[in-house]
């Protein structure tokens, strides 16, 4: 009795909770992918917007159904949606906001808690933050030959990712992230609820804080993300592959067009012959 | 200097208010072009052409090879038909790449030196990009999410790509019908001057941030009905059991027309492979 009044919420409610952020923030970065971007100068202000959706649901509701919720949304409805799917880059965006959203809902326990909301709201944008930018930075460094040589590149990488990081974090971070989370997670405490049926968190209810496996598994989910996003730039291991067989590169590149002929012209013949034998029925 | 930032500002937050076009946009680019060459494919041959182009421009610094594959994209998107706001995206997204980090560098005092290495990086992210808008963008949402789903894919995935594509015209109604009330009800500040522009930019942000305070609770409410009628047809065991995902997936079927778009690709890459051997 006491395990099953420990648990938040059962799978079809978590599966809700999936369904209503996924659906929510992805149409919330649908328009900030929408939106030209804003610059001056050479530094974008390109605003996280509307990252206190996921937010406040995470405080509100399961923060790991939430979390999964939002990211698979931002994938679904912005990257594959609009043709902006990056490959495998778009895992280290899918982790980070995972991670961020999911810390940020471990940290509430009680949503009235307006200071903690605040901590929360503010600790999860910047964890995202910070992160997308350390990948940013190692990204460019390995994916350009050569970092260090080329004259003005290393200071111009920090500067800009710094400045943007800063930026991001104190203009949009504060407007977009915090004030709102501390506006709609009170609001909607105690109503949404139970429009899924469920009850509101509490003390009692809630998971507990953050704990040490919780730290690790974010560590290693940015560890991921960070290979994900080196594995996508970085040219070594392929280039050396290609230096093995380098002695006769005519003759296996002549062999790949004489194949690649062939294959053309074999399914031209197979496609007009059955295109024929369907016309002759 | 400052006045015309700000003007720029708020005429960016007001365009994106026209939740007519962006609608459009969208909707056409998912709906609109399902009679083209590359919608016809087989989703699982694109995916594999995509792994191809999207994943090798990566690993290789040939000059030729990449401007071969990008030229390969360039074709396959101009076949695929996207919407122009797509492409505008795309244009700007490389140039927030890698175009601002050039100025950059030439600001901290580069030279010619630094733009070999930023072309290629460029060409790259273009090509991968491009790729990506003829795979996701061409394809049916629905024959998408079968070929994701025939790679194994989670099936919460493909569930999410194809819930996706029936409630978001529904869900930007609905927040375009809330923002409007919004305006019928607001009282917004006058925004001839100066500093009536800012509170005005001010007063749009706040009221969108309002807007889905209602929005959250219409949606939880019908994510509640989608699951629950989900749960009634036995969703979650069949998102696991084999026989439902064979059913689902009878329907693709590779034909002459998908090798032979593989093979055209696979030759003309062949062919920028000898050229960068023998230049």
């Amino acid at each position: 009795m006491e395990l099953a009044k420990k648990q938040t919420a059962t799978q079809s409610q978590k599966l809700m909770v999936f369904v209503l952020t996924m659906a929510l923030y992805g149409l919330a970065t649908l328009f900030t992918e929408l939106i030209p971007k804003f610059q001056v100068g050479v530094v974008e202000f390109s605003v996280e917007f509307f990252l206190f959706i996921p937010l406040t649901l995470s405080m509100l509701f399961d923060p790991l159904s939430a979390a999964l919720g939002a990211a698979t949304g931002e994938l679904v409805f912005s990257e594959i949606m609009l043709g902006q799917f990056g490959g495998l880059g778009e895992l280290e965006k899918f982790l980070t906001v995972t991670i961020g959203v999911y810390i940020a809902g471990r940290m509430v326990k009680n949503p009235k808690n307006y200071k903690m909301v605040g901590i929360a709201a503010i600790t999860g944008t910047g964890l995202q933050l910070l992160m997308g930018t350390i990948v940013d930075i190692m990204k460019v460094q390995f994916a350009v030959e050569d970092f260090e040589a080329v004259a003005g590149l290393p200071e111009s990488v920090f500067a800009t990712e710094g400045f943007a990081f800063l930026n991001d974090l104190l203009f949009s971070g504060i407007l977009f992230c915090l004030l709102p989370t501390l506006f709609l997670v009170p609001k909607l405490y105690g109503k949404i609820e139970p429009l899924l049926g469920m009850r509101p968190r509490d003390e009692k209810t809630g998971l507990g804080g953050i704990n040490i496996k919780v730290i690790i598994a974010a560590v290693i989910g940015f560890a991921v993300a960070a290979g994900a996003e080196l594995l996508a730039s970085n040219g070594t291991p392929l280039i050396e592959w290609e230096a093995s067989w380098a002695e006769s590169k005519t003759a296996l590149a002549i062999g790949m067009v004489a194949a690649a002929v062939i294959a053309v012209i074999a399914l031209m013949v197979l496609k007009f012959r059955t295109g024929k034998e369907k016309a002759q029925y | 200097m400052e006045i015309k930032v700000k003007k720029k500002l708020s005429e960016n937050i007001l365009e994106k208010i026209s939740i007519d076009f962006l609608r459009n946009q969208v909707l056409k680019n998912a709906y609109g072009n399902d009679d083209t060459v590359i919608a016809k494919l087989d989703p699982r041959i694109l995916l594999v052409w995509y792994l191809f182009v999207g994943l090798v421009p990566w690993f290789v610094n040939d000059l030729w090879f990449l401007m071969a594959c990008f030229l390969l994209v360039l074709v396959t998107t101009k076949l695929a038909r996207v919407a122009g706001l797509v492409l505008l995206l795309f244009a700007v997204g490389v140039f927030t790449q890698t175009g601002y980090l050039l100025i950059v560098s030439l600001f901290f005092g580069g030279n010619a030196s630094t733009v070999m290495p930023l072309l290629i990086l460029t060409l790259k992210v273009a090509t991968c990009s491009l790729a990506s808008i003829t795979v996701f963008s061409g394809l049916d949402p629905d024959r998408l999410s079968n070929g994701l789903m025939w790679f194994g894919c989670p099936e919460r995935l493909s569930f999410s790509i194809s819930y996706a594509y029936r409630v978001l015209p529904m869900l930007m109604e609905e927040f375009q019908n809330i923002l409007l009330s919004y305006r019928m009800r607001g009282n917004p500040p006058e925004h001839e001057t100066f500093t009536g522009k800012v509170k005005y930019l001010f007063y749009q942000v706040k009221v969108i941030i309002h807007a889905f305070y209602p929005l959250m609770l219409n949606t939880a409410k019908r994510s509640r009905t989608t699951v629950e009628a989900l749960e009634i047809k036995g969703y979650r065991y069949a998102a696991v059991n084999k026989a439902v995902k064979k059913m689902k997936l009878s329907t693709l079927k590779v034909t002459y027309n998908d090798l032979l778009f593989l093979a055209v690709s696979f030759l003309w890459i062949a062919l920028s492979i000898l050229a960068s051997v023998i230049f």
